[in-house]
Formats: structure tokens, C-alpha cells, sequence
């Protein structure tokens, strides 16, 4: 469950811009990355549109290198293409903005799996400078195959990523991405991509500079850790991620026989249902690597949750 | 002076304030069994008497509760009118626990609309709801999407529940009462409900005994060790208020809504809490809480910190919210160094009830 804000964002450090914190003494408009969200319940947009509006007028919007888009309203009706539009059209006063964090909401605050989203594309035409973008949860997300040369890290939290959004990473051009995770999350809130529509993106041929890979927070995990172990991407791979999900025995055995994962530098698994013999394995077969196998699961538990899904 | 415990034997709140009165050097408080008071046989009163709660204690609780699987959920509107006619034989003597105090805390609303008019930060309330149907219809009249569910006499988060709904009849509820057979049960985890019949079965069984429903307080979050950045756990406060003075404090953290330890909550890092918010106004929200209960020595307030680390509210006020063995009082008040009953034997000997 997530229920803590990112202090940090973008390489700086978070400023909470609120109601509250909007009146008083405001960082130099490119020392900090700003986090924009209601600190109350509130249903309409209205509000937000104004913190949004008295954002602009304060700061200098020229120097903003780094946005988080917060609590903009209940998250079932206002979808976030509604603040998208805002900062989207408002585009030729944020030339510096290279990091958007879309929807970063609590659990407290609403449900990952309620976050309503619509078309992204106008995000990455919009700011063709990007080079960071997390967005949070997935119901409604969608966009065009993304072409950029500058976008480094691309992270998508969900307790359900559609297929599309997956096909259409696969069918991006992202020669300079080095990081790319995705929460994939379950069927029942959205979670409908396969492992076939990862293999784009696990053969690596449009992905050259990447360095670090999670396939996140997934049912599937046992089928996803047989399709990297024969991944032509893992040998440019420092970091790779299996975490979150179901990972079993089965997972790890087919990761273990395949290709070797010696030079990786980090090997994430935590929340998994791995034995305890088999933590030990992994473990002693990637001497060097840093594995983490924290969160053991119930292993006599009938039903096998991921992580993130509600 | 002398000091009489109206508790049950063998109970540890029992023991832990003996054991507080013997290191100031008094005399072993007597003893009146709750059974006694509740069964309405004699007992007397030497001195000034300090109200414990009945506890865990079988014969006790099926005293005020009635006969039934002491797991069951409900049965809170028996319990309180059982609780309170106790709470009136207790009225003549000299006390440090005024029975009027206490029996407001026992009643969620009551305790709600005393600290609402005190203007202590508490959520917004809903008002009576007869069940399932009314609650969704007063939430949707009220534009509320997310509320806690709480009997109005539950105690250890019993037939608390986290509802949220959402447009197009999505609804989902996090309690720890479990539906075994036609009853519901507490569970020893925090579950998650998402069928609507389900929810309103639990609602409409817990409704007669009345009801306290609560906007849902977005609570803050605190890092965990092991856990990455962006994740960790929600907490809240729960401190002890004695004579006035908040003096001691625990975070409780847990990945669900429900912070109580039995249903899998962890004690937080005070220190890194202390340093995240803005610590004077969250113990002068709990000494303002407490001061609504003027007759009682000792309340536990149920802090809440919103999101953003700048914002409170009272969730509880607790009667009997002091068993926090070993904890020493915070640091700079007058209860430093000693546990929640020492502070409260200072108090006593500060200010004897009646005296």
C-alpha cells in the first residue's frame, strides 16, 4: 500500500504546495520539485484550478524543472486529463519542466485502482523535453506510441496496467530510456496485458539504452521470470525487478537455468512466495549481485495477491 | 490516602497501578470486582475510587454483553446499558474517574458532539443511520465517498469499517470482523470486503446497535525500515493526557486503515514523528481534547495527522487508553521517567478527588 508522499523527486526535494503553504514563503522556483495537491476531501476541480492558478502567478514558472501532480478531487470523476489540460495548456510557460509525477495520491487519500485516467499523448507532445514521468494508477490510461530522445525514466504505478498502455511502450521509440517500470497489476482492476505483449520490450531492439527493468507487482510473475531468463535485453541490464507479485519456485528455477544474471548489479524479488531453500539458491548462484528477497509471503496461502491492486 | 480499584482480578491494569501506587509508597489499592458491581451485590469503598475497565474477563463480559461466543460482533447496546447502570452504583463515592465522563466515551456520538463543541478538531459525523440503505443515502447527500463505520459502544476497532465507494457502484470496506455461519466474528486481521451484499449484511448487523459514522481522515504516512521511499505505513497517536498534561505517546503504524496492535499494527518511531510534525499543536489538540472530560484523571487520545503532516484530528477519547506497559513519560513533563499509572498516582496525590 503506499501511503507516504516522495520527498524527493527529479534528483530535489519536494515542496508541498497546498492551500496553506501557498500563502506563506515560497523555494526558488527551480530548487525544489512541486508537489501541488489539495490537503482536504474535495469533490470538484474548482479548487485545484485556483491552487494551480495562484501556483503560476507566484512562482516563475519558467524555472520549474520538476511537477507532481496531486489530490486534485475525487479521482472518480475528475479524470487527470482534467490538470493535464491546465499544465498542458499552459505549456509555453514551463519551458524548463523536464519530471511530471501524474496523480501522486495516497491510499488514504483514494484508491490506486480509482484513479481515473484518459489520453496521456498530450503530456509527452506537449513537453517533448521530459526525461522523467511517473504516473499512478491505470483505469482509462492510454496513449500513442511515445518518440523521444531525451526521456530517461518512465515508471507507471498500477494495480492494473492495461495492455495497450504495454503495446504502446512496446511500439515507442526510446533510445535514450534507462528506466522503465511498470506495475502490472491484475486482471480484475485492468491488468489485462499478457506476457507476449512485454516481448517488444523484453527482445530490447528499441530500447538500447536501458539499464534498469521492472516487471512489477504481477500475478504472472512465474511466466514473466521464464520470459526474461531468455530476454535478449537482461545482458544490457544492471537492475532488474520481479518484485511485488507472485514470484514462486517455479519463477525462480526458470530464472536460475537460464541465462546467467551474474553481472547485474541488483536483482529485486521483494514480495514474493519463494521457499526458503530457494531465497538461499538465488542468493548463493548470484555471488556480487544484490538480492533483495524481503517479504516473504504466506506460501500456504490458497490465493497469491501482488503487492498494489486495490 | 487510600485508594479502591473497581476492576477484575487478576486483570494486568490491575497489577500495573498496584504496583505504580506501591513505588510512591501507598498502601495496595483495594479491590471491588466489576462482576460484584455489575451483579449488584454489595461492596464497599475505602477512600477514593479509581474506575479500570472490566478487561477480558469471560464471566464479565457475558455479564454485560449476554450470553453468546465472546468473539461475537455486536452487542454494544446491551454492553453500554449494562456498563452504565454499573457505572450508577459507582456514583455516590469520591472518584478520580467521573461516571458521567466515562459514559460519554463509551458513546462515540456523545464523545463527538462534546469535542465538536469544544471545538477540538474531530472529522465530520454523519448523524444517526438506521443501516446500509440510510448510510448510503446520508453519504450521498453529504457528497461522501469515504467514511469509517464505528458501533457507537465498540472498543479495539470491533465492527469498525473502512467503506469507500466510488461512481458506477464500485464499494469496498476494510474490517476485521469476519462472517462465520449467520454471525460476524472478530478477526485477528484486517480484511477487505468488495461485494456490496456483503458490506450491507455487516452494516445492517451491527446498525441496532447503533452507530457513529465519520468522514474519512486521510491519514499520514511514515517511513518504514526496509520499506522503500513511497510506500510505509499510516499512523496515529494515541497519548496519554493526565491531570491536563499529555505525557506520554506511542505511534502506531500499520499498511492498513486500522492501527490497533492486535490486528497487526506496530509500534512507529516516536522521534522521527515528532520531528514531521508540528508537535506542540498536536499535544495541545490532545490537552484540549482531554479537557472536555474534566472529571477524569486520565483520557487516551486517538490522534490523527493528516496527509500533509499539518493537520489533526481526534478519532477517540478513551477512558481505560492507558495500558501502554514500560512506556516512560515523555521527556520535559512531569511524568518523565515513569510509566502511564506512575503519572497517575502523582496526580492523585497532586490533587486527591473531593479533597
Amino acid at each position: 500500500m503506499i501511503h507516504q508522499f516522495h520527498t524527493s523527486f527529479a534528483g530535489l526535494p519536494v515542496f508541498d504546495l497546498t492551500d496553506t503553504t501557498a500563502a506563506g514563503e515560497l523555494p526558488a522556483a527551480d530548487a525544489v520539485a512541486w508537489r501541488i495537491r489539495l490537503d482536504d476531501y474535495v469533490d470538484e476541480f474548482d479548487p485545484w484550478r485556483e491552487l494551480f492558478g495562484t501556483f503560476t502567478e507566484r512562482v516563475d514558472t519558467t524555472r520549474v524543472r520538476a511537477l507532481l501532480l496531486g489530490n486534485w478531487g475525487n479521482t472518480y470523476d475528475v479524470e487527470s486529463t482534467e490538470p493535464l489540460a491546465l499544465l498542458t495548456g499552459a505549456a509555453e510557460r514551463f519551458p524548463a519542466l523536464h519530471a511530471v509525477f501524474v496523480a501522486e495520491y495516497l491510499q488514504e487519500e483514494t484508491e490506486i485502482s480509482w484513479i481515473n485516467h484518459g489520453d496521456l499523448t498530450p503530456l509527452f507532445t506537449a513537453f517533448p523535453k521530459l526525461t522523467e514521468v511517473v504516473v499512478r494508477g491505470g483505469i482509462g490510461l492510454r496513449f500513442d506510441p511515445l518518440k523521444s530522445t531525451v526521456l530517461r525514466d518512465l515508471r507507471f504505478e498500477s494495480g492494473g496496467l492495461p495492455a495497450r498502455v504495454v503495446q504502446a511502450l512496446g511500439a515507442s521509440e526510446l533510445p535514450a530510456l534507462e528506466t522503465l517500470q511498470l506495475w502490472l497489476g491484475v486482471d480484475e482492476y485492468g491488468g489485462d496485458s499478457t506476457v507476449e505483449d512485454l516481448a517488444p520490450l523484453l527482445s530490447g531492439e528499441r530500447l538500447p539504452a536501458l539499464r534498469d527493468l521492472g516487471l512489477q507487482n504481477s500475478p504472472q510473475a512465474d511466466q514473466i521470470a521464464a520470459a526474461v531468463a531468455a530476454a535478449p535485453v537482461v545482458a544490457r541490464l544492471e537492475r532488474l525487478s520481479l518484485a511485488m507479485g507472485s514470484l514462486s519456485d517455479e519463477g525462480a528455477e526458470a530464472l536460475l537455468s537460464g541465462q546467467p544474471l551474474t553481472h547485474l548489479a541488483g536483482l529485486d524479488l521483494h514480495h514474493h512466495y519463494l521457499s526458503d531453500a530457494m531465497m538461499e539458491r538465488i542468493k548463493a548462484a548470484l555471488p556480487g549481485v544484490q538480492v533483495n528477497v524481503d517479504d516473504q509471503r504466506d506460501l500456504e496461502d490458497d490465493w497469491r495477491y501482488v503487492e498494489v491492486s486495490e | 490516602m487510600r485508594l479502591t480499584v473497581v476492576g477484575t482480578p487478576g486483570d494486568r491494569r490491575v497489577a500495573l497501578f498496584a504496583a505504580a501506587c506501591r513505588r510512591a509508597g501507598l498502601a495496595e489499592p483495594a479491590l471491588v470486582p466489576w462482576r460484584d458491581v455489575l451483579l449488584g451485590r454489595p461492596f464497599t469503598v475505602d477512600g477514593t475510587l479509581r474506575v479500570e475497565s472490566p478487561g477480558e474477563d469471560a464471566e464479565v463480559n457475558a455479564l454485560l454483553r449476554g450470553p453468546g461466543d465472546p468473539a461475537r460482533v455486536g452487542g454494544g447496546a446491551r454492553w453500554y446499558r449494562t456498563f452504565r447502570a454499573g457505572l450508577e452504583r459507582l456514583r455516590p463515592y469520591p472518584s478520580v474517574s467521573d461516571i458521567d465522563d466515562i459514559a460519554v466515551m463509551f458513546d462515540k456520538r456523545a464523545a463527538h458532539a462534546r469535542l465538536l463543541a469544544a471545538g477540538v478538531p474531530v472529522p465530520p459525523a454523519l448523524g444517526p443511520v438506521a443501516g446500509y440503505a440510510r448510510l448510503r443515502a446520508r453519504m450521498a447527500e453529504r457528497g461522501w465517498h469515504r467514511v469509517f463505520v464505528k458501533p457507537a459502544h465498540g472498543s479495539s476497532a470491533s465492527g469498525v469499517i473502512a467503506l469507500r465507494t466510488a461512481q458506477g457502484g464500485a464499494v469496498r470496506a476494510q474490517t476485521s470482523a469476519a462472517r462465520e455461519g449467520d454471525g460476524w466474528y472478530n478477526a485477528l486481521r484486517v480484511r477487505t470486503l468488495d461485494t456490496e451484499p456483503e458490506i450491507a449484511s455487516l452494516v445492517d448487523a451491527l446498525a441496532p446497535d447503533g452507530l457513529h459514522v465519520e468522514r474519512w481522515f486521510a491519514k499520514a504516512g511514515l517511513a518504514q525500515e526496509g520499506v522503500r521511499d513511497g510506500v510505509g505505513r499510516v499512523f496515529d497517536l494515541r497519548v496519554v493526557v493526565v491531570a491536563g498534561e499529555p505525557t506520554h505517546a506511542v505511534v502506531r503504524t500499520a499498511a492498513v486503515p486500522m492501527t490497533n496492535l492486535h490486528l497487526g499494527g506496530r509500534r512507529g518511531d516516536l522521534a522521527a514523528v515528532r520531528a514531521a510534525i508540528p508537535w506542540a499543536e498536536a499535544m495541545d489538540v490532545c490537552a484540549r481534547a482531554a479537557s472536555c472530560f474534566p472529571g477524569s484523571t486520565m483520557v487516551g487520545v486517538d490522534l490523527l495527522v493528516g496527509v500533509g503532516m499539518r493537520r489533526f484530528a481526534v478519532a477517540e477519547v478513551n477512558a481505560f487508553g492507558d495500558l501502554l506497559p514500560g512506556l516512560a513519560g515523555l521527556p520535559g513533563t512531569s511524568a518523565e521517567g515513569g510509566d502511564t499509572y506512575d503519572a497517575q498516582v502523582a496526580a492523585v496525590l497532586r490533587a486527591p478527588a473531593g479533597a
